[in-house]
């Protein structure tokens, strides 16, 4: 049977495993070094530590909402041509897109945290924040799409739409400290820009994102096949009805 | 609230979210393999080689 022979790879592989463990190992490591290691701001204090988490935590959600928008470009590519092609892609897309959305519930949490001790408020109407609130809500459209009932070709073309129209928000959460005025701090770390931090705090950044982005890219290879396993359950669900349903109709006859 | 008590309560919540979310993942991927057997068919190869190597 297929699903049996290919049973160990739909579930866990070596791989995945040493992926997980370095993942546990490597956000074990980035809490010793954001909280102990990495020493207070002279402006910030204590705060800059929330910064560890909150900015990664962006990166990873622009990360998995560009992996959303590829994967939806590539399928929609496909299926054009046949129907019942790049279903691989559209799974893609909604594990990048849900851990994305977990990334963006991060962001928001700890930013609020850090806008409480720094500005004194957990939430201002300005653009960063307006802009991300938004991206957080759009992307959970995104999924309430992928998950109301139509035929899965159908479903998957609409929500690869979506995906397409939602990210056209990503560049503007991005920019948005730079087209607007704005309470919130202008990025950390440009590309083409002197970084803002400097030393062990710099380290300690970088550092953060790349365990993130190990714990990112296990979730998102583990959703993928949670998306492969919830296709085959429901085809042989359906698979069973109709046998039953056959069943009974010969059985009458 | 303190910045210490923030900074505790921000790494606090992520990890809480995160736990909660890998564990969702990998439980839902266990269960639904379960259902369609696949885990089965994992633990008996590794009864099978356990079999070998006490046979043995």
């Amino acid at each position: 049977m297929p699903v049996a022979n290919s049973g160990a790879k739909m579930t866990a592989t070596l791989i995945t495993r040493v992926l997980g463990v370095s993942a546990l190992a490597a956000t074990g490591l980035m809490a010793v070094l954001g909280l102990v290691i990495s020493p207070p701001d002279v402006v910030q204090g204590e705060a800059v530590r929330m910064l560890y988490i909150h900015v990664p935590s962006i990166w990873i959600a622009y990360g998995g909402f560009a992996l959303t928008s590829i994967s939806s470009i590539l399928f929609l590519r496909r299926s054009r041509r046949r129907p019942d092609q790049g279903r691989h892609y559209d799974r893609l897309a909604g594990s990048a897109a849900e851990v994305g959305v977990v990334f963006t519930a991060i962001t928001l949490i700890t930013g609020m945290l850090w806008g409480k001790v720094t500005w004194g408020t957990y939430w201002q109407w300005d653009a960063r924040l307006t802009t991300t609130v938004l991206l957080f809500v759009t992307y959970l459209g995104y999924l309430a799409l992928r998950r109301l009932p139509a035929e899965p070709a159908v479903r998957s073309r609409r929500a690869a739409v979506m995906a397409l129209i939602s990210f056209i928000n990503v560049p503007i959460v991005h920019y948005s400290v730079d087209w607007w005025r704005t309470l919130h701090q202008k990025a950390s770390l440009s590309v083409g820009r002197r970084p803002e931090i400097t030393g062990e705090m710099y380290w300690t950044l970088l550092y953060s994102a790349l365990a993130v982005t190990i714990l990112a890219t296990w979730l998102i290879i583990h959703r993928y096949r949670v998306i492969r396993l919830e296709e085959l359950r429901d085809e042989e669900g359906l698979e069973a009805l109709i046998a039953s349903r056959l069943n009974k109709d010969f059985g009458s006859h | 609230m303190s910045e210490v008590a923030t900074v505790v309560a921000g790494w606090g919540i992520t990890f809480v979210i995160l736990a909660t979310y890998s564990i969702w993942v990998v439980f839902r991927g266990k269960g639904i393999g379960r259902e369609l057997g696949i885990g089965e068919t994992e633990q008996s190869d590794l009864e099978k080689d356990v079999g070998t190597i006490t046979d043995s």
